[in-house]
């Protein structure tokens, strides 16, 4: 039986530590890792509680990410409850085996820490690692702070086991920002933790030789479109229980998490859309131009990434002149994938707010008040002229001469 | 709202220094934040650390701040860093250092408007006294102790060894006194 | 086609030609049962008594494929296994080590049992498709003399 841990109501702990402490809470049978910068501490503390007797899993050293990504496929499908965790390059050595494991329904868990991804080599935090998973089939949430790492794991659990669900999962981070800063967290005692997420129910598991079954079997036209509908309406649907998790993890905790956040919406003239630690970045900025310039400036910012929630983003934004979406990862050729799909979800609203495009940080380029303040007062401009005054793609922070892409076309 | 920039080599101990803390700061009640700008940089490097405290919750997460404090925790930093970045009016900077503090502004000329603002104090030959290493970090605490006017030393002392419970009884006290010498030196 | 043992379920099908379901009705996660229901210590059930699920490839048959066929003589096999071991196909019915006949709903006739048949005749050997086992086995070859060195 493994040992319990003693935990103070408030703990001073960075994201990769809420994120490892959230996985020995979970009390996982394996964990199979190449640990990788900047995620690598959250293996690395999961292996010395597993060393120290706090868990009775196993930890798996591996040859390779997507060794370390097969072991948990084969570790879930045999009946366990698994995670693990990555970051860019191993993130993308990963992406083949994403697709098994969420086209197998198995429920494991994976800690991204987002890092930008090589060339140029770059270990900081950009989002180029989280929008490579978009199209994987897993749940991904994202968490802003070292709190969030921490409760949006135990939530992770009980949303991807869920038998309606039944799909692996990811919690997000950002590298460094988030996963090396220490701040105030509030962790539930190992048993109240446990009681939430509760006992891993294995379902079709191979080590149940009574009732043989195969796993990753081939489908041709005659079968595949008919079981990718089906996994793509399970993780569509699967924004029933993500909610009722929710509910449930605020009733216990009192803190509470909505598919689609937003801040000072209720009577917000411009807003931004981001992800990760930004989100709380720009909320600070939006408050200060509220009370220091009057600018009625509001944060929308999807809690979950996939299933993306087209529905809530058409109900946040509609009554909004004008919208910033912050995409940090480099698109390559297009305009963002947030952008796009905050787009598409207003396109087919009555409202249609203006809506612009910045590049940020990437590769970790610091994003600060200022430049959170000078995209709310560029979409002042928009708003009060009605329609978009730059080009609809812009690089915020970036040195050199300014870079932008495409007009408007709209009528004035 | 108070900010903090530490600047430090990578391996003298900065991002525990701010780690160790915003953990004693926490115990106080108020929100904390802790953070370090390196990544693949080898010991040595020159590296940046920060803190933020304030009695609610932190949510700005950017690297840029007007500091409150700068803390310099290696002696060559003072002079090759550029330590004054973001300086405001009101910027206190303890800087570590085994010359006295006029010779020291002497050589620094972005300091010398500032000296009413320089503290220094010899962490690296205290923490070669007490800890028997070159650590800078925990005798900068003591110093910032005394500076900010924060913390009574015996409270901080206190929480300081429930931060550092899992090290040997030995590494406490070492840590206690380069805490407590720092405190009593720092001018 | 039925097997050469009346309780055998192979070959109740051609393979393809199950009812193809809608999105909502395909397996969790491509999990596929290979029996109908629970089998404990499955080693230790005959193949041909197991409930293979129409899941599993042993109820669909490829059997038209072949245009030769293994025909097996009982008097003159010495129950080595070597075709049992060696058919790609596991189209080999053996039971306590003591042959029993083809498979035909799994086997292609590639005619490697009659390969490795170390008997002299042959207790393997490949006809038409079409021909009977009975006459085939009235045109049995005698066994041949050792030619002398």
């Amino acid at each position: 039986m493994a040992d319990k841990m003693e935990l103070n109501e408030v703990e001073v702990w960075d994201g990769n530590y809420a994120a490892a402490q959230a996985l020995r809470q979970a009390q996982i049978d394996v964990v199979a890792a190449y640990p990788i910068t900047p995620s690598t501490p959250i293996v690395e503390t999961y292996g010395a509680f597993v060393a120290n007797g706090y868990i009775d899993g196993e930890y798996v050293m591996v040859e390779s990410e997507h060794g370390a990504m097969s072991t948990c496929v084969g570790a879930a499908a045999s009946g366990g409850r698994v995670a693990t965790a990555t970051s860019s390059q191993g993130f993308m050595l990963m992406v083949e085996v994403l697709y098994q494991a969420s086209g197998m329904r198995l429920p494991i868990i994976l800690n991204v820490v987002n890092r930008a991804i090589a060339s140029p080599l770059n270990v900081r935090g950009d989002h180029g690692d989280m929008y490579a998973g978009r199209d994987s089939g897993w749940v991904q949430l994202d968490a802003f702070n070292a709190q969030e790492a921490y409760d949006l794991n135990l939530c992770a659990f009980k949303i991807a086991e869920d038998v309606n669900v039944r799909l692996p999962a990811m919690v997000h981070q950002d590298g460094f920002l988030t996963s090396h800063t220490a701040q105030n967290v509030s962790p539930l005692s190992d048993d109240e933790a446990y009681e939430f997420i509760g006992d891993y129910k294995a379902i079709d598991e191979m080590l149940d030789f009574s009732k043989a079954v195969t796993y990753g079997a081939q489908t041709e036209e005659d079968w595949h479109y008919e079981h990718k509908a089906k996994q793509h309406r399970a993780l569509m649907d699967s924004y029933v229980v993500i909610d009722r998790v929710f509910a449930e993890f605020k009733e216990k905790t009192g803190r509470e998490y909505k598919r689609v956040e937003s801040y000072m919406m209720e009577d917000a003239e411009v807003a931004i859309v981001a992800l990760g630690s930004t989100v709380e970045t720009a909320i600070q900025a939006a408050e200060e131009l509220r009370e220091n310039e009057g600018l009625k400036a509001g944060v929308v910012a999807p809690r979950c990434f996939r299933p993306f929630p087209f529905e809530d983003i058409q109900e946040v934004l509609k009554d909004v002149k004008a919208v910033a979406v912050l995409d940090r990862s480099c698109p390559m050729g297009a305009m963002g994938a947030l952008f796009n799909e905050v787009s598409a979800s207003m396109y087919t609203t009555t409202s249609r707010p203006i809506i612009t495009n910045f590049i940020y940080g990437l590769g970790g380029r610091d994003f600060s008040l200022e430049d959170a303040k000078h995209i709310f007062r560029e979409q002042k401009g928009h708003a009060d002229v009605g329609y978009i005054t730059t080009q609809i793609q812009q690089f915020s922070g970036l040195r050199g001469p300014k870079l932008g892409f495409f007009e408007s076309k709209r009528s004035k | 709202m108070i900010e903090i920039r530490w600047h430090s080599r990578a391996g003298q101990g900065a991002v525990t220094g701010a780690k160790g803390l915003g953990d004693v700061v926490s115990r106080t009640g108020k929100q904390v934040q802790a953070f370090a700008l390196y990544g693949s940089a080898k010991r040595g490097a020159a590296m940046r650390a920060y803190n933020r405290i304030d009695d609610k919750p932190i949510i700005n997460h950017a690297k840029f701040m007007l500091p409150d404090y700068v803390l310099v925790i290696d002696p060559a930093l003072a002079f090759s860093d550029n330590i004054t970045e973001n300086d405001k009016p009101e910027t206190q900077y303890i800087i570590t250092t085994h010359l006295d503090k006029k010779e020291l502004i002497a050589q620094i000329p972005e300091l010398q408007d500032k000296s009413e603002r320089v503290y220094v104090v010899d962490c690296m030959q205290i923490s070669l006294d007490t800890i028997g290493r070159a650590i800078p970090n925990a005798p900068m605490l003591g110093a910032f102790v005394k500076v900010s006017k924060m913390f009574e030393l015996e409270d901080f002392l206190e929480s300081m060894k429930r931060v550092l419970a899992k090290f040997p009884q030995k590494i406490i006290d070492a840590n206690m006194s380069a805490i407590t010498r720092a405190y009593n030196e720092v001018k | 086609m039925k097997g050469v043992l009346p309780t055998d379920r192979r070959g109740v099908r051609e393979l393809g030609a199950e009812d193809l379901v809608g999105w909502d009705e395909v397996t969790h996660g491509v999990v596929l049962n290979s029996f109908d229901g629970i089998v404990e210590d499955v080693a230790q059930v005959a193949p041909e008594e197991r409930p293979y699920s129409d899941f599993n490839s042993y109820t669909a048959t490829v059997a038209s494929w072949r245009v030769i066929k293994p025909v097996y003589n009982r008097d003159i096999c010495i129950d080595c296994q070597n075709c049992w071991v060696w058919c790609p196909d596991t189209s080999i019915i053996s039971r306590d080590k003591q042959m029993l006949g083809i498979d035909y709903d799994h086997c292609k006739g590639c005619g490697v049992c009659v390969e490795v048949c170390p008997t002299n005749p042959k207790s393997l050997l490949m006809f038409a498709e079409a021909q009977e086992p009975e006459d085939a086995l009235a045109k049995w070859p005698e066994k041949k003399k050792k030619e002398k060195k």
